[in-house]
C-alpha cells in the first residue's frame, strides 16, 4: 500500500500547490507583508481582519489581540527567513491562513507560527515548506485545530516539530494532520488535550516529555518511527487511538519509559515493530499502569518491557498474531504484572488450551514459552528465520523436549477463550473486496482454462469420418 | 483375424516424419498434463493445498478479520509458512516421479524408441507438470481468495497477487530439482525417497544449519544473508514480504542491511536466485538425461 | 537400410553388446538368435538410438545418434511386452502416437482396424489380453506406414493362438517389402519370418547364417526342447553336438533338432553320457515352406 499512499499524497501536495498558484495569479503580484501590518494596525482589538487573497511576503509579528482570517486564500510566505508569523499578544486567533517558507537554520528554530501569550487559537490553516510548524512557548490555553502541517522534506533528523509545545497547560490540540515532521513534542506542559489527530511519516508521532495528566484520544499515528512516547509523563490517559505500522528502529506503537499512572484504553496497535513498550513503568511506589482493551496484532512484537517492569495490570486486551506476543528487553520475566482483573485475563492468539464450561475463560493457564523468543533475544539476526517452518521446527522441539523449554516470560490464570469486542473509533480501510473477487476467480478461470485447453482429450475420429490432426 | 491387413493404401513414397521440436514437447506436456489431471496426487495436493490455505486466511483473520485495517499482508505472513511447506513437497514429488516411474514401469524406453529426443520428452514431461501445479495452485489460491474477500470485503489485491506469482514461481523450481532427482534415479520409491529428503533439507536442515553456524561462527548480516538467498524458500520468502512491505527490516538486521544495500534491486536479487533454481537444476536434468548411458 | 559398425555397448564390466558390424539391405528380414543376456535387446535399443553406445549405426542413412527422431521415424518398434500408461484408453493412447507420428486420426482408426482392434477405444491398455497389448504395439508401429520394423520377441508373452496372429501379420509385412529385425526364441518363427539370422552370444555376433543353415531342412524336422539342470546344460549341448545334432542353447531350455520320428534320441544321447533329462517339451510342427529346403 505505499506506493498508494505516496501517489495520495503527491496528489494533495500537488492540488494544494495549484490551489496557491490561483491565488497568486488571483493578485498578480507578491505583496510586502506590511500590507497586513497596516491593516492590524488600523482594527480594534478583537476584530476580524479579512486578508484579501495574495501572497504576502515577509515576518509578521501580532502584537494585537485580533482574528487574522485568511479566507482560504491568503498566502504568507517568510521567504525563508525566520519564523513567518509571531503572536505576542494574547487571544489573537489565526484562521485558514497559508504560510511557507520559514527560515532554515535550526539554532533559531524558526516555525511557521510562534506563540508566546495565552488563549491563542490556530485554527484550519495550511502550513507547509517550514522547519518547524507550530511552536508555543509558555502559551498556555491555545487551541490548535485542524491545520495541516507538512515540514520541509529533509532527513529526519534534521526536520523541526510539527507541533511543539512548552510550558504550555491546558491547551486543545484537535484534528491536526502533520506529515513528514520530527514529532509532535509536548515539554512541561499538562492537561492537555489531544484528539484525534493524524502524524505519518514522523519520527515520534506524539512524545511527551514531563507532560502530566493529559488525555490523548483517537488519534492516528501511522507510518512514523514511534507511534506515542511518553517520558517522565504521568497520568496520562491514551483512549481509542490507532498506532500503525511505526516501524523505525524502536518502532513503538506505544513507548512508556518513566510514566506513572498511565491509563491505555481500547487502541488498536497494529503492525508496529513494537506494540507496546514499557521501561521502568510505573516507576513510583502505590502507582500502577492499566491496560486494557486493546488490539495488539500483528505487531514484531506485542509487547516488550524491561526486566523491571511491575505492577501494570492488563485485561481484556486482544493479543493477535504478533510474532511474538510479550517478550522482556534482556533476561527476566514479566511475573509481577497482573495478566488478569477481577479472573478477565486477555486473548492471545497462541493460546492452545480449551474453554470447556463455555464461561469466555480458558481453563488452562497461558504460559507462553518460546524458544525461538528466547532465541531471537540472544541472537537478533536469526529474526531473518522468521515465517518460516524452521521456526516452527524449534517451537515444536521445544513442546516436545521439556529440558529446552524455556521458562514462560509471563502467566495469565484467564486467558479469554475469544477475542473480546474491541470498538475501535478508527476503522481501517477495506479496500477492494471485489478486486479481489476479480483476481480470485480469474485465478480459478485461468485454471479452467488451461484445464480445458491443455487436458481434455481429443480422441479418435469416428472410423469414417476422415479426421485429421 | 481375417481383417488383419498390412496397411497399403498410403503412397509408397511418404516418408514418415518426426514431430517439430516444438511438437514433441506439446504433446509430451498435454500428455503430462493430462496424466496429472487424472492422478492422484493432484487431486490430493490441490485439495489439501485449498483447505489448508482457507483455514490459515480464517485463522489469522480471526477476531480482526471484519476490521481488515491489518491489510493483507499478514494473512500472507500467515500463509507464507503453509506454502513453503506444501508447494515445495507437491513440486518435488510430482518432479521426482515423473521420469523415474516412467523408467520403472517400463513405459520411457518405449516412448523414446518413437521418433522423438530425450530433451524433447524430458520437457515436455517439465512444462505438463508445471501447467498442472500452477493450475493446482491457481485453484487453492482462487479459492481462498474468494473466501478472503468475502470474509474481509477486501485485503490487498497486488500483495496477493506477488505472494500467487512467486509461490508459482517456488513451485517451478522445485519441480526442476524434482525432475532432477528422476532423471538420476532408477526406481520411482527411491526418487521419493530423495524427494522427501531434499525437501525436508531445504524445508528444515539448511535453515536450521544457518541459524547454528550463524551463531556458532558469528557469521556477519552480509554472510547470512548470501547464503540464505541460496535457499529458494528463503529468497522466495524474502520475495514475498519485500513486495509487500517495500522492505525487509521485518527479518531484522540482516533484512535491515539487505534492503540498505540492494534498495531497489532486492526484489529482483531475490527473483533471480529463484530464476536461478528453476533453470540450473532443469538444464542439469537435460544435460545427464541425454548423456545417460541406460534408459 | 540398417547399418551397424562396430557396435559396443558396456554396462560396467559387462560387453553388452561388442564390435558389431552388419548391414541389412531394404526389404531383408534377420533374426536375432541367442540365450538370454546373449544382447539381442541391448543391439536393438542400440540401434534404435535410445541408449548410449559407442561405434555407428544408421537407418535409412539417418544417423542413430545425430539425428534419432528421424531415424526413429523410419522405425516401427515392437517390445516384448507393451508398457504404456495402464489407465489410458486404447483411443487415447493410439491417438498420442498417431500424433507424435504425425499421422491423422483417420489412419489412427484405419491402423487399429488393420490389427483387429477397432471398436475396443474405450477399453483401458491395462483391460487388454497379451494378445492384444501385442497386437496394439504393432498397430503403434505401423502408424506412419515405417519401412523399417523391430521387433523385441514380440511372442514371447503369447499362447499359440496370439503368436500365430501375430507371425502372420508379420509375414504378410515382409511380402510388402518391410525390413523387419526381430529377436526370437522360436525356431519356428526364425524359420518363417528370417532370411538372415544372427547368432549372439556374448553381445558378439557369432554367425551370420540362415535358418535352413542353422536347422539343415532336407528332411521334415521337429524341435524337441530339453529341460536340464543349468550346470549340465553346457556338457549336455557338447554331448548332442558330438553325436550330430544341431543344438541352440537358449533361455528355456536345449533346443534340439530332430529329424521326424527320432524325438526319444537326444535322450538316448544324454543317458549315455549320463546325463538327466528332467522335462522334454515338443514344438509345434514346422510348417516349412517349400522355397526354403
Amino acid at each position: 500500500m505505499k506506493p498508494v499512499q505516496f501517489a495520495i499524497s503527491i496528489c494533495l501536495f500537488v492540488t494544494s500547490l495549484t490551489h496557491a498558484e490561483k491565488a497568486m495569479q488571483a493578485t498578480l503580484n507578491p505583496v510586502p507583508v506590511s500590507f497586513v501590518v497596516e491593516l492590524i494596525e488600523k482594527a480594534e482589538p478583537g476584530d476580524v481582519i479579512r486578508v484579501p487573497p495574495g501572497v504576502y511576503e515577509g515576518n509578521l509579528i501580532i502584537r494585537k489581540p485580533i482574528i487574522l482570517d485568511g479566507g482560504q486564500k491568503a498566502i504568507f510566505d517568510g521567504l525563508g527567513k525566520a519564523t513567518v508569523i509571531e503572536v505576542v499578544a494574547e487571544g489573537v486567533t489565526i484562521r485558514e491562513c497559508a504560510i511557507r517558507g520559514s527560515g532554515m537554520d535550526v539554532t533559531g528554530e524558526p516555525s511557521a507560527i510562534r506563540v508566546i501569550a495565552a488563549n491563542v487559537t490556530i485554527e484550519s490553516n495550511t502550513i507547509e515548506d517550514v522547519l518547524f510548524g507550530i511552536d508555543l512557548r509558555e502559551a498556555p490555553s491555545a487551541n490548535i485545530r485542524n491545520n495541516v502541517i507538512r515540514c520541509k522534506d529533509l532527513e529526519p533528523g534534521r526536520r523541526g516539530d510539527g507541533i511543539r509545545l512548552w510550558w504550555s497547560h491546558g491547551c486543545v490540540i484537535e484534528g491536526n494532520v502533520v506529515q513528514g515532521s520530527r514529532d509532535m513534542v509536548f515539554w512541561y506542559s499538562e492537561d492537555l488535550q489531544i484528539l484525534r489527530n493524524t502524524v505519518t511519516h514522523s519520527r515520534y508521532g506524539l512524545h511527551f516529555m514531563y507532560s502530566h495528566n493529559t488525555v490523548l484520544e483517537e488519534n492516528d499515528l501511522n507510518g512514523n518511527s514511534v507511534g506515542v512516547y511518553l517520558m517522565y509523563s504521568n497520568g496520562i490517559t491514551i483512549r481509542g487511538n490507532r498506532m500503525q505500522n511505526n516501524r523505525g528502529a524502536s518502532g513503538y506503537g506505544i513507548g512508556l519509559k518513566d510514566c506513572d499512572d498511565i491509563t491505555i484504553t481500547g487502541n488498536a496497535l497494529l503492525a508496529n515493530r513494537v506494540g507496546v513498550y514499557i521501561d521502568n513503568s510505573p516507576s513510583s511506589i502505590n502507582s500502577t499502569g492499566l491496560i486494557e482493551s486493546n488490539m495488539i496484532a500483528f505487531n514484531e512484537i506485542g509487547l516488550l518491557a524491561t526486566p523491571n517492569t511491575h505492577d501494570n495490570v492488563f485485561t481484556r486486551n486482544a493479543f493477535v498474531e504478533n510474532e511474538e506476543q510479550a517478550v522482556t528487553h534482556g533476561r527476566g520475566r514479566l511475573v509481577t504484572n497482573a495478566f488478569s482483573r477481577g479472573g478477565v485475563g486477555n486473548y492471545w492468539s497462541d493460546y492452545a488450551g480449551f474453554d470447556l464450561d463455555s464461561d469466555g475463560i480458558g481453563d488452562v493457564t497461558y504460559e507462553p514459552k518460546s524458544l525461538f523468543g528466547v532465541m531471537l533475544a540472544k541472537e537478533p539476526n536469526l529474526r531473518l528465520f522468521v515465517h518460516s517452518p524452521a521456526q516452527q521446527a524449534i517451537e515444536f522441539t521445544a513442546r516436545a523436549l521439556p529440558e529446552l523449554r524455556p521458562e514462560s516470560t509471563l502467566i495469565d490464570p484467564s486467558p479469554l477463550a475469544s477475542p473480546p469486542e474491541i470498538k475501535l473509533e478508527i476503522v481501517g480501510t477495506g479496500v477492494g473486496g471485489m478486486r479481489m473477487f476479480i483476481f480470485s476467480a480469474s485465478l480459478l478461470s485461468f485454471a479452467a482454462i488451461c484445464i480445458a485447453v491443455m487436458g481434455i482429450e481429443r480422441g479418435m475420429p469416428a472410423q469414417n469420418s476422415g479426421g485429421r490432426t | 483375424m481375417s481383417s488383419m491387413t498390412a496397411p497399403s493404401d498410403l503412397p509408397k513414397k511418404s516418408v514418415p516424419a518426426a514431430p517439430t521440436r516444438v511438437g514433441g514437447i506439446t504433446l509430451f506436456a498435454r500428455r503430462e498434463f493430462r496424466d496429472a489431471l487424472a492422478s492422484k496426487w493432484f487431486l490430493l495436493y490441490t485439495v489439501a493445498f485449498t483447505v489448508l490455505a482457507v483455514a490459515v486466511s480464517f485463522l489469522s483473520l480471526s477476531g480482526v478479520g471484519s476490521q481488515g485495517f491489518a491489510g493483507f499482508s499478514r494473512t500472507a505472513a500467515g500463509l507464507l509458512n503453509l506454502i513453503m511447506l506444501v508447494a515445495p513437497l507437491m513440486a518435488l514429488t510430482a518432479g521426482a516421479s515423473s521420469i523415474a516411474s516412467e523408467r520403472e514401469r517400463g513405459t520411457l524406453l518405449y516412448l523414446l524408441a518413437q521418433p522423438v529426443s530425450r530433451a524433447q520428452l524430458l520437457l515436455g514431461k517439465y512444462f505438463g507438470l508445471a501447467a498442472a501445479l500452477t493450475c493446482s495452485l491457481c485453484i487453492g489460491f482462487g479459492i481462498s481468495g474468494g473466501v478472503l474477500a468475502w470474509r474481509t470485503g477486501g485485503v490487498g489485491v497486488g500483495a496477493y497477487a506477488t505472494l500467487v506469482g512467486f509461490t508459482v514461481l517456488l513451485a517451478l523450481a522445485m519441480l526442476s530439482v524434482g525432475v532432477l532427482i528422476s532423471v538420476g534415479s532408477r526406481r520411482s520409491s527411491v526418487a521419493t525417497g530423495i524427494a522427501l529428503f531434499t525437501w525436508l533439507a531445504l524445508v528444515f536442515v539448511s535453515d536450521l544449519g544457518l541459524m547454528a553456524s550463524s551463531v556458532l561462527f558469528k557469521l556477519r548480516v552480509q554472510e547470512i544473508f548470501g547464503l540464505a538467498t541460496l535457499n529458494p524458500l528463503q529468497s522466495f520468502k524474502m520475495a514475498v514480504i519485500v513486495n509487500m512491505n517495500a522492505s525487509l527490516d521485518v527479518l531484522g538486521p540482516v533484512g535491515a542491511y539487505a534492503s540498505q544495500t540492494l534498495g531497489n534491486g532486492l526484489p529482483w536479487v531475490l527473483a533471480s536466485s529463484l530464476a536461478a533454481w528453476i533453470i540450473l537444476p532443469l538444464a542439469l536434468a537435460v544435460v545427464l538425461f541425454v548423456r545417460r548411458g541406460s534408459v | 537400410m540398417i547399418r551397424a559398425v562396430n557396435i559396443n555397448k558396456r554396462f560396467g564390466q559387462a560387453h553388452a553388446v561388442s564390435n558389431v558390424s552388419f548391414d541389412i539391405q531394404a526389404g531383408g528380414s534377420v533374426a536375432l538368435w541367442g540365450s538370454n543376456g546373449a544382447g539381442k535387446t541391448t543391439l536393438l535399443r542400440c540401434l534404435l538410438g535410445v541408449i548410449r553406445f559407442r561405434g555407428m549405426a544408421d537407418i535409412g542413412g539417418l544417423d542413430v545418434r545425430r539425428r534419432g527422431p528421424h531415424a526413429r521415424a523410419l522405425v516401427g518398434y515392437v517390445p516384448q511386452e507393451l508398457a504404456f500408461h495402464d489407465d489410458a484408453r486404447l483411443g487415447s493412447a493410439i491417438m498420442f502416437f498417431a500424433r507424435l507420428r504425425r499421422v491423422s486420426g483417420a489412419r489412427a482408426a484405419e491402423s487399429l482396424a488393420a490389427v483387429g482392434l477397432n471398436g475396443h477405444e474405450r477399453k483401458r491398455v491395462r483391460d487388454l489380453s497379451g494378445g492384444m497389448k501385442q497386437r496394439l504395439a504393432l498397430a503403434v508401429a505401423l502408424l506412419s506406414d515405417p519401412p523399417v520394423i523391430f521387433l523385441d520377441e514380440p511372442t514371447s508373452n503369447l499362447d499359440a493362438s496370439g503368436r500365430g496372429e501375430v507371425v502372420e501379420a508379420l509375414k504378410r509385412l515382409r511380402s510388402d517389402g518391410k525390413t523387419l529385425l526381430f529377436a526370437s526364441h522360436r525356431p519356428d518363427e526364425v524359420i518363417l519370418l528370417a532370411d538372415r539370422v544372427f547368432v549372439m552370444e556374448q553381445g558378439k555376433v557369432l554367425s551370420d547364417t540362415t535358418p535352413s543353415a542353422l536347422w539343415p531342412t532336407e528332411k521334415p524336422v521337429q524341435i524337441v526342447r530339453l529341460f536340464l539342470t543349468k550346470a549340465s546344460e553346457a556338457e549336455a549341448a557338447d554331448a548332442l553336438r558330438k553325436a550330430g545334432h544341431a543344438v541352440h542353447l537358449n533361455g528355456r531350455g536345449l533346443c534340439v533338432a530332430v529329424p521326424r520320428g527320432h524325438k526319444a534320441e537326444p535322450i538316448a544321447t544324454l543317458a549315455r553320457s549320463q546325463i538327466e533329462v528332467r522335462d522334454i517339451e515338443v514344438l509345434d510342427d514346422l510348417q516349412i515352406p517349400e522355397a526354403k529346403q
